[in-house]
């Protein structure tokens, strides 16, 4: 349910954006795992998530729902995920959830050395990893690079260019905060990967620095 | 997707929404078909007011008689005008690949790849020595049909690769041997598409090299991405081959922490 490989931006601005998320592998491990994946998203809860998202947010697109309503809508199948804004807060959840023992495919996804380095620190040595080479390929046609930091976030890039660039001339124009902005941009991202706390910051650097 | 023409009021909210720039305000807001993929993000962002068409446009042009405006909020359609009409073969699978809250009728999965490393360490698709290689197209923003794609599946064919069989690309194929599709689907354009395989470490280079001489001409963006199990003690093992091959590893990615395991082993 979630592809958040792809998020751009440098080492500095990446270091608030950590996405935390458990994946039942289907026939192995996926029956009756409900409870497992709500227990996770209880878990990331107490630790102040800046977002949450699971396969029920797929099913039941458009309705809005506060964090606790998503616990308890949690499904069986597919993945549930929290994104952090910082690595306490993850380091946090992340020594519960080992505590916890789901048996569910557990994820991070963010700096590959900071990530290493919190496994680490939790007693664990990571299993698999996975890298993006960069995007390729008529790359004169993608948008600047501050409206990729920002559509890269959505876990299906369902955030449009147009609707990042928009948002970031409203925000210059004064027509419109960066918070409330942020929280726009979030809204087409169904599985909840999205970061409306970094989107914010990304936004308040664009108005700074007059980019379009 | 389309707009019902009696009901929209030209607002043109849906305009930015739209992940491919298919939709333009021509008095009322027109989707253009073909370049639409039927992702449907429009339809869930704007809020639906359910104004009377006839009574918005009455207010707007009272409102400009004194040269006043009146915006809708940023997330709404005043009237609800886009709907989703019934899709047929071949265009639904626009929608199956560009949707992410549909699921794929083959694979069972949702979104547009399979879970590959998310969950390896309870499948161990990915054991010693293998590396997973993964090309999605037509991301970011851009959208690629599959007439694309199939250039890089059967160059990609061509040198053996062998295709995730539980990837909806593979199952668009009429022979992942030579990773040719169906041919009524090569019109139709989605907003990405993922060609997914497995090999060996040795041979990253030669899999990177294809697809560097295949991208160069291609008219649409493609993201590369690769993973594999770690070593015993954490030990990435395709470092110096993505490196023999030219290319840099991002700052970040997905780190599966071998923390799962099977129900009933």
């Amino acid at each position: 349910m979630t592809n958040t490989l792809y998020r751009q931006g440098t080492r500095e601005n990446l270091k608030g954006d950590y996405v935390l998320f458990v994946h039942p592998a289907k026939g192995y491990n996926s029956e009756g795992c409900e409870p497992k994946l709500q227990q996770f998203l209880k878990i990331c809860l107490k630790y102040n998530p800046v977002n949450i998202g699971s396969e029920a947010d797929l099913k039941k697109p458009g309705v809005p729902r506060t964090f606790e309503e998503k616990v308890e809508s949690v499904m069986n199948t597919g993945a549930a995920a929290a994104v952090f804004d910082n690595l306490d807060s993850l380091k946090k959840a992340l020594k519960e959830v080992k505590e916890a023992d789901l048996g569910i495919s557990t994820i991070i996804t963010g700096l590959i050395d900071e990530v290493d380095q919190v496994c680490r620190e939790a007693g664990i040595t990571r299993h698999s990893v996975e890298h993006h080479l960069g995007f390729h390929g008529n790359t004169r046609r993608l948008a600047p690079q501050r409206v990729l930091e920002i559509n890269s976030m959505c876990g299906h890039g369902c955030v449009s260019f147009k609707l990042v660039s928009k948002m970031i001339e409203q925000v210059k124009l004064g027509l419109i905060t960066p918070k409330k902005a942020a929280q726009l941009l979030a809204k087409p991202c169904t599985c909840g990967v999205f970061n409306p706390a970094r989107a914010e910051i990304l936004l308040e650097e664009a108005r700074e620095k007059g980019e379009n | 997707m389309k707009v019902d023409p009696k009901k929209c009021v030209g607002c043109g909210n849906c305009v930015p929404v739209c992940t491919m720039g298919a939709i333009h305000v021509n008095g009322v807001a027109e989707v253009n078909e073909d370049e639409c993929v039927e992702c449907g993000t429009c339809r869930r962002f704007l809020r639906i007011e359910g104004l009377n068409p006839t009574f918005v446009r009455l207010v707007r042009a009272v409102l400009a008689a004194f040269r006043l405006q009146y915006r809708a909020p940023l997330d709404v359609c005043p009237t609800g005008a886009l709907y989703q009409p019934d899709l047929t073969w071949p265009r639904i699978v626009r929608k199956s690949f560009s949707d992410p809250t549909t699921v794929h009728a083959e694979t069972g999965i949702g979104g547009r790849g399979t879970e590959e490393i998310k969950t390896n360490d309870v499948t161990g698709r990915l054991g010693p020595g293998e590396v997973g290689i993964v090309v999605e197209l037509g991301r970011p923003g851009l959208g690629v049909r599959f007439k694309e794609l199939q250039r890089f599946s059967m160059a990609l064919a061509e040198i053996g690769a062998v295709f995730e069989k539980n990837n909806p690309v593979t199952h668009l194929m009429t022979d992942p041997n030579t990773g040719q599709l169906k041919e009524d689907v090569l019109e139709e354009k989605v907003y990405s598409a993922i060609i997914e395989m497995k090999t060996t470490v040795e041979r990253v280079p030669e899999f990177l090299s294809v697809i560097n001489r295949v991208g160069k001409s291609s008219p649409t963006v493609f993201g590369i991405a690769i993973s594999a199990k770690c070593g015993p003690n954490g030990e990435i093992p395709y470092i110096e081959a993505v490196a023999e091959a030219g290319y840099e590893l991002s700052l970040n990615g997905k780190t599966n922490l071998g923390l799962g395991r099977r129900a009933n082993p």
